[in-house]
């Protein structure tokens, strides 16, 4: 016998208190796991999910709609530009790549992007690298002889079941114009792997078939400058016009991080008041529990415990009652967190790989049992204190 | 005839317990009173004449107003507390009329965490002494079973084998009958005799019960030995 098992053994002999206590602690050991790691994982997802190209260049109106829907394929698309403005950007000497991109439709919730095979392309300067897992690259076919072909994002494929060589299409009015699938795409990580790329000649068609739609809009171009120095210039020039704006993603990810620190910091607030209350729980229970044991407590007392023992037992009880729920709450943590991010990433919303153990998981069960360890000195204390004698009496 | 030698011996000990408002209230004043190694001693007295105070500070759990309190040639009322409480381990046993066992342990760990708290035997040795003393006193199948799962007069057994766990020359006994019926009482008591007798431990049992009187090899009235006028009772000073 230890003091370790002596504090086990007590705890076991209040069973469903105990496991009523581990349980709050573990409640609230998850909320914080899955918050840290949900905001983790959102500002990741958007890190990671971020375009490489420099300026983004869309019609006027908000900076963060136009990047929140042509990057991460969220939010509604912005109102369209003229296939020109591309043609201008091309023929631009400051630019070394632009690449159109128009949001189309969606195919059971999965957005139809269009593009030209410039999109996938390596570049030296790009992070992003588009493989084919199955299939090819659909074809930059003319505008007058669209092929139909789509390459799909690998949750796509994944989540509707399509394979190469399927056809599909979305309203009635689609039904003798199907798509094609002739490639899949392995996990970019980003919403990529959330969208139907399909050629512009395919997506102007499939406009005009079912919207009746003669002109051959855009939702906006991506654009990397020959030297960062004319990016400036090119971000004014298309900011003056009254149709175009031009934006640089990165500024926007600033914004939208700042927003999301705002929540970060009221998060953090409600999560000080889930640990005070953790805190009073556990207190309230280890409290009552040496109540009801001043005898026995007396008792060892008799039996020649020193004053230290009962005070390590008491102790030892509420860290391991800290330590069974900070356990249960880490392991439950990423279970709420991979639940939330299921739904944000079945929603569109950019969340990153959850499961990298970092500093939250040590930082918050270091945390659980301190708390555990301070919840227990009152009672500990009030334990180290009891009087022998006058505890020995037999009850009444 | 020769003399026995004092496994207790007490000098001049008095306690009060403060009552506030300046005034307190005296129990004992025992100018000298030793108990004889070995054998059993019966302490009796009517109600609230301070015998489980008495026995309270030969166990060490309370301190005298007082004088000294010799156990076995050490002065516990001198030790520091942690050096009482291991003293108090080590060399004295205690049954208390209500058993006080501690519900959420076994027969077993109960005894085994008298030794425990003596620190005296190491731990692989504890678990077999214990299981050995429970059989000795006919509990050899009851190890496994916590207290509320056994009889009174088996949990008086197991407080028993509680006390003699570590081998203590001296046990001390608060009306460990006074919660049995008279059958199980008189077995209790019988076993509780025995194995100190068998042990030479010293014994000093409060009692007022005709059996336990009778079976002691000498009865002490607490009223004898305090000072006349604590006879009647506690007395309240100011």
């Amino acid at each position: 016998m230890t003091v370790l098992t002596v504090a086990l053994k007590y705890l076991r002999g209040r069973f469903v208190a105990s496991a009523l206590t581990s349980l709050s602690v573990a409640l609230g050991v998850s909320l914080v796991i899955a918050s840290g790691l949900l905001s983790r994982g959102i500002k990741q997802g958007f890190i990671e999910g971020t375009t490489d190209y420099s300026l983004l260049v869309g019609a006027k109106g908000s900076p963060t709609q136009l990047v929140l829907n042509v990057v991460f394929r969220m939010d509604v698309p912005t109102p369209n530009i003229s296939y020109g403005t591309y043609r201008d950007l091309q023929d631009d000497p400051r630019v070394e790549v632009a690449v159109p991109v128009a949001m189309g439709d969606a195919f059971q919730g999965y957005r139809y992007v269009a593009t030209t095979g410039g999109y996938f392309a390596a570049l030296p300067w790009r992070r992003k690298t588009f493989a084919i897992s199955q299939g090819r690259f659909f074809r930059d076919d003319p505008p007058e002889q669209p092929a139909y072909e789509a390459v799909l994002g690998a949750d796509v494929a994944r989540r509707t079941g399509l394979r190469v060589g399927d056809r599909f299409h979305e309203g009635e009015e689609m039904a003798e114009y199907p798509l094609t699938v002739v490639g899949i795409l392995r996990s970019t990580d980003s919403a990529d792997d959330r969208a139907i790329f399909i050629s512009l000649a395919s997506y102007w068609q499939m406009n005009e078939v079912s919207r009746k739609m003669q002109v051959k809009p855009l939702t906006a171009v991506l654009v990397r400058p020959k030297r960062m120095s004319d990016l400036a210039g090119l971000h004014r020039g298309f900011n003056v016009t009254a149709e175009t704006q031009a934006v640089f993603p990165s500024a926007v990810l600033l914004n939208i991080f700042n927003v999301l620190s705002l929540v970060d910091e009221v998060l953090a607030l409600l999560l000080v008041i889930v640990a005070i209350v953790v805190l009073l729980y556990l207190f309230v229970s280890m409290y009552s529990a040496t109540l009801e044991r001043k005898r026995e407590i007396a008792t060892m007392r008799a039996l020649g415990a020193r004053r230290a023992t009962i005070l390590g037992i008491v102790l030892l009880e509420s860290c391991a009652l800290a330590v069974i729920g900070g356990a249960l709450g880490v392991a439950g943590g990423h279970g709420v967190a991979y639940l939330g991010a299921s739904m944000l990433g079945g929603r569109g919303g950019p969340v990153a790989n959850l499961f990298v153990v970092g500093a939250l998981e040590p930082v918050v069960f270091g945390g659980a049992v301190a708390l555990g360890a301070l919840a227990g000195l009152l009672p500990a204390v009030l334990a180290y204190r009891t009087e022998v004698a006058e505890n020995l009496a037999p009850l009444s | 005839m020769t003399e026995v030698p004092a496994a207790v011996a007490l000098h001049g000990v008095k306690k009060a317990f403060p009552l506030g408002n300046g005034r307190s209230l005296d129990v004992l004043n025992i100018e000298h009173w030793s108990l004889p190694a070995g054998r059993c001693t019966v302490l009796t007295g009517p109600s609230g004449s301070g015998k489980t105070t008495l026995l309270n500070l030969i166990a060490g759990v309370s301190l005298p107003t007082a004088g000294t309190i010799a156990v076995h040639d050490t002065n516990i009322s001198a030790l520091p507390e942690p050096r009482r409480d291991r003293f108090r381990a080590q060399h004295i046993g205690y049954v208390f009329q209500t058993f006080n066992l501690l519900s959420a342990f076994t027969a077993l760990e109960n005894v085994m965490l008298s030794m425990m708290f003596a620190g005296a035997i190491p731990k692989p040795e504890q678990r077999r002494r214990a299981a050995e003393i429970l059989a000795r006193l006919g509990l050899g199948a009851r190890l496994t079973h916590k207290p509320q799962q056994l009889s009174r007069g088996e949990q008086q057994r197991i407080a028993i084998a509680r006390a003699l766990a570590n081998h203590p020359p001296l046990i001390l006994a608060d009306e460990p009958c006074a919660s049995l019926d008279a059958g199980t009482a008189r077995e209790v008591l019988h076993e509780l005799l025995s194995v100190c007798r068998e042990a030479g431990t010293t014994l000093l049992v409060v009692s007022h019960e005709t059996a336990v009187l009778a079976a002691g090899d000498q009865v002490v009235d607490v009223t004898a030995i305090n000072r006349p006028e604590y006879r009647v009772g506690a007395v309240e000073r100011v």
